[in-house]
């Protein structure tokens, strides 16, 4: 009884926040658009019979008609991945210096690092604005010192999407790769100096090889989110950063086209689960072996 | 045997593989090592023998490179090595904790130092398979560490700390993790590869037992220093301190005052209206100078009457028996108050013992049966 | 987005916990004088609860949606009259609304054409859709005669290349855009075929390199603080950057013309969700605010001209004299307004929008 409980939990979690809201969208998706509340058909009021014969992938058929789509899909797979390498080159140093800073400070040292979340992200997204624009106060620092002539457009370019996104997700690298750093055995690193590794040697060995499973994770918590990311883009991006996060919106606000809209969110889990399997089985495999 | 003992400690024309010159090493306001000259020998098989804390796996660390002295010099083959770093160093250590990498095979894991020395691969190859047939590992070459048992993982870093051949083969608490009985078999085969590789050995250890299964020398190390170098037979027949005497082994320690009587022979006077114990030492005390006799259980008998030719006896009364199988010892109580410990072997079945709670007994040993320490 | 979020937040609420003595009202951000929602509680004794959105698009899908929870919305006269027609309002019901005789009849004649016989709303404020410009800093890139009251300002490359580096911002609304576009070409700014949409595609991508962002309402405070130098906004926001400017001191002047080739007029019209919780109280509040001096004073503070003739006589000078605001009867006869966008020349809408925005 007990047990049917332990694995009832997660499971009716993932029935509720997740298989039941997909097969909504999922539904809308092969719906068509309709001026009426709410904007698409048909719906379950129309009876069984009708209902079903009424859905069609015809709208997943439309997404292919147009190159705006695929574009934004790639242009978002390009910006996350280039933007979880990034968070991946910033937030390792971080991690390792923590797992190798002394005792006493790691826990000052991880509540910096969450420190940010106590403050809302839109602030902080915000606050980024107030620093990145044209008289902003990055802008004002390098011109008082003289690094540059003319303030640089930073605000309202991909760049500033990169800053965003690295800044917001940076944590969720940091914290698993710390994790895995700080299981690691220090006598690792010895047994592999002492075995002939240079230090640099020593950290690509055994070092890299051992937080790998942080740096799977922690890239993982970051591509995902910046894949769908809206928020980021819409605030700090310009008009020529084309993310599916913004394209998304536009089919559901601009377009008020609900069915188009559920189908691009359809392919973008889909894009987004493939990963995920992968990274599933090679934990598994991880275990396994 | 008729060829020579190996004693090279004792060949002033030896020069030692190892010196260390008034070490020091300091952390901070700590003094884990305090002015430590000791030599060691090539083929040795070195015991750094301490409780927790003593500076035996400083002077380990020190010898890897993980540490350098805060004062003194190290010497390997007549080189100071202060200034090497520990992957430059002919050394190779074999870490309490075994320290395998997780994420490559045995095989792997004998092969990263060999392959750090970017060797052929062939020789690679060959050289793991020497060390996969010395540790008897073959069958599991291509396991990860986590799927085999403790034995094989302290075998499997005992090769790869051999593989490239090192000069010293520094070894910490290499047994600590093993139960006892895979302990004693594993001390055996750790002698036998000594011997059939032929390289020095330097063994980090808190148990005395082992010490003196599998050195050619001890070192006792208390707070920093050594309190004294000498094979497993002079530690534990002529410790040269009660700290010594104590550390290694139970023993029996009765302090006092000395008097000379001649002939090398010393009257120890332990306790008032008594008759002093007698005993050899090779060193002088002078007239009431404080002593303790240091004597091993085992060199005590025990008997209901006493014996007539007896050199000490001594009567009291059994106080407890701690029964250990093989062994029993006995705790009698002196009519003074002292407890003098009594082991005899068990030859008999123990409803057959002649001794029990509360018996009246007699304890006696020969003159020569303890040593008299000055400290 | 900030406010977006708010109000969201406030939804989750609200739709569940709705009194019978609360009115919900979701109107634009920087649309009233808060002054107006204290005096409205302490009159009548409702409590009021005040959301803001700053897109036409979120609030209408959020009454696509259905269960908005809302009693009084605010969307232009474009979108109301297909929300219209999706069914989305509940008739006015006159009886009680004893302040409708206040309206203008000029602008309900107007509004008529989103709304017939504006039967679902009441005009809250109509303005126009123009550019607002840094005086100084334009002046100074383009010289004295900088065209600042002509759509030749931001359509001209020409012009655009040279103030680019100082910051051009347009609205993020391709029902604005467009018209401003074909209006500038000589073109029907109403026009909705795809022959029309090329051309104001082909004039708003030549431009599109120097425009620094597409958005509505960022550039309230980018041109008050002189981040930027042009926007192509709506008239109010930008009289309030003007007034924020001014109020700082901080050496920016800004001015709002409507363009002299033609502005676009709109409406934001006040209606009440069919599925209002408390249509009741909504009523009250609309006869609130269709009192002369109540609207006079939301007026007076956003800087909007305002379709109620009584309140004409509460306005301020520097509201009801400003021909940015109240177009004199000339000025008048060159605004035009524009109909709603079907569901199929929509997408073709947005997706001209979004290539002339990425350049895809």
């Amino acid at each position: 009884m007990q047990r049917f409980v332990l694995i009832a939990v997660p499971y009716t979690w993932l029935l509720a926040l997740f298989l039941i809201p997909f097969v909504i969208v999922f539904k809308i998706s092969l719906s068509d658009i309709a001026l009426s509340i709410p904007p698409y058909t048909p719906t379950l009021e129309d009876g069984f019979g009708p209902f079903f014969s009424a859905l069609d992938f015809e709208n997943f058929v439309f997404l292919t008609t147009d190159d705006l789509y695929w574009k934004a899909y790639v242009s978002s797979l390009r910006i996350a991945v280039t933007s979880t390498a990034i968070t991946l080159l910033v937030g390792y140093p971080i991690a390792y210096a923590m797992a190798r800073a002394p005792e006493e400070w790691r826990a000052t040292l991880m509540m910096l690092v969450i420190l940010p979340f106590w403050t809302s992200f839109l602030i902080r997204v915000y606050a980024w604005m107030g620093i990145l624009s044209q008289e902003g106060v990055l802008n004002q620092v390098l011109l008082w010192l003289g690094v540059i002539d003319a303030p640089l457009t930073i605000l309202n370019t991909t760049t500033a999407v990169y800053i965003g996104i690295v800044y917001t997700y940076l944590p969720f690298m940091v914290l698993p790769i710390y994790a895995a750093l700080d299981r690691l055995d220090g006598a690792l690193i010895e047994a592999a100096e002492d075995l002939g590794c240079s230090r640099v040697q020593a950290f690509w060995l055994v070092t890299i090889p051992l937080s790998k499973n942080g740096i799977i994770a922690g890239s993982f918590l970051v591509f995902i989110p910046a894949l769908g990311e809206f928020v980021i883009p819409s605030l700090l991006g310009g008009s020529g950063t084309l993310m599916i996060g913004k394209v998304l919106w536009e089919e559901f606000f601009n377009n008020r086209d609900w069915p188009v809209a559920s189908a691009v969110a359809v392919i973008l889990l889909l894009i987004l689960i493939i990963p995920i399997i992968l990274f599933q089985r090679n934990q598994q495999r991880q275990e396994e072996a | 045997m008729a060829e020579t003992i190996f004693a090279p400690w004792d060949d002033p024309t030896e020069k030692p593989l190892i010196r260390f010159r008034n070490v020091t090493k300091r952390f901070g306001a700590f003094t884990a090592i305090d002015d430590l000259t000791l030599d060691i020998f090539e083929r040795e098989f070195f015991a750094l023998l301490g409780p927790s804390g003593c500076g035996k796996t400083t002077m380990m660390r020190m010898l890897a490179g993980f540490e350098t002295p805060s004062e003194g010099t190290i010497e390997l083959a007549g080189q100071d090595i202060a200034a090497v770093p520990p992957n430059k160093r002919a050394v190779n250590m074999m870490f309490q904790s075994y320290a395998l990498f997780p994420h490559l095979s045995v095989y792997d894991n004998i092969a990263f130092g060999l392959r750090r020395d970017s060797l052929p691969r062939a020789d690679i190859d060959a050289r793991v398979g020497e060390m996969l047939k010395l540790t008897r590992l073959e069958k599991f070459a291509r396991r990860k560490p986590h799927q085999i048992s403790g034995g094989q993982r302290q075998r499997v870093a005992l090769a790869r700390s051999l593989a490239k051949a090192p000069k010293l083969l520094l070894l910490d608490e290499p047994l600590g993790a093993l139960d006892a009985k895979l302990r004693q078999a594993t001390q055996f085969e750790l002698m036998d590869i000594q011997e059939k590789t032929g390289t020095t050995f330097v063994i980090v250890t808190h148990d005395q037992e082992e010490a003196m299964t599998v050195a050619s020398r001890v070192a006792v190390m208390d707070e920093g220093r050594v309190m004294q170098v000498a094979t497993p037979e002079r530690i534990y027949e002529a410790p040269e301190s009660v700290y010594v005497a104590d550390f290694i082994g139970d023993v029996n320690i009765v302090p006092g005052t000395a008097r000379a009587v001649g002939d090398g022979l010393f009257q120890l006077n332990w306790a008032e209206d008594t008759v002093p114990f007698i005993a050899a030492s090779e060193g002088a005390f002078s007239e009431g100078q404080a002593c303790h006799l240091a004597i091993r259980p085992e060199k005590i008998a025990i008997s209901a009457e006493r014996p007539p030719e007896a050199e000490n006896a001594v009567h009291g009364k059994v106080l407890d028996i701690a029964y250990l199988g093989n062994l029993s010892t006995y705790h009698v109580e002196l009519p003074g108050g002292q407890v003098i410990k009594a082991q005899t072997a068990n030859t008999r079945r123990i409803s057959r013992r002649s001794f029990t709670w509360e018996d009246p007994v007699w304890v006696s040993w020969t003159k020569t049966a303890g040593v008299l320490l000055d400290q | 987005m900030k406010k977006l979020m708010l109000s969201c937040a406030a939804l989750a609420f609200g739709a569940s916990a709705a009194l019978a003595d609360e009115v919900r009202v979701y109107n634009w951000s920087d649309y009233i004088d808060e002054a107006l929602l204290e005096k409205f509680e302490a009159e009548t004794g409702i409590d009021l609860v005040y959301d803001v959105f700053d897109s036409n698009e979120v609030l209408e899908t959020k009454l696509l949606a259905g269960g908005s929870g809302y009693d009084v919305v605010v969307p232009t006269g474009t979108f109301l009259a297909r929300q219209i027609q999706a069914g989305v309002f509940q008739p006015l019901d006159r009886s009680k609304l004893p302040n409708i005789g206040n309206m203008w009849d000029v602008i309900e004649a107007r509004t008529a054409q989103y709304d017939p016989e504006n039967a679902y709303s009441i005009n809250y404020m109509w303005g126009t859709t123009g550019i607002g410009v840094n005086v100084g800093k334009v002046q100074e890139i383009l010289g004295a005669d900088a065209p600042i009251a002509s759509l030749g300002l931001i359509f001209d490359p020409g012009n655009m290349e040279k103030l680019a580096a100082c910051g051009v911002h347009f609205l993020d609304a391709p029902t604005e855009m467009i018209p401003a576009a074909l209006t500038y070409l000589g073109e029907d700014p109403d026009a909705k075929d795809a022959e029309a949409l090329e051309k104001a595609e082909a004039a708003l991508s030549a431009v599109r390199p120097h425009i620094q962002k597409f958005h509505s309402s960022e550039y309230i405070n980018a041109l008050a603080n002189g981040d930027i130098c042009v926007a192509f906004g709506w008239s109010g926001d930008i009289l309030q950057a003007r007034d924020r400017a001014a109020e700082a001191e901080n050496g920016v002047e800004i001015a709002y013309n409507a363009p002299n080739e033609g502005a676009l007029m709109w409406f934001d019209q006040m209606a009440i969700p069919a599925d209002a919780p408390n249509p009741e109280a909504a009523h009250i509040f609309l006869n609130f605010i269709m009192d002369a001096q109540n609207m006079a004073d939301a007026s007076n503070y956003v800087y909007y001209a305002n379709g109620n003739e009584a309140s004409k006589e509460f306005l301020v000078e520097d509201v009801i004299g400003d021909t940015a605001i109240y177009p004199d009867e000339a000025a008048l006869e060159n605004l035009y307004t524009v109909t709603t966008w079907g569901p199929r020349d929509q997408r073709t809408l947005t997706r001209t929008w979004t290539r002339i925005k990425s350049g895809t």
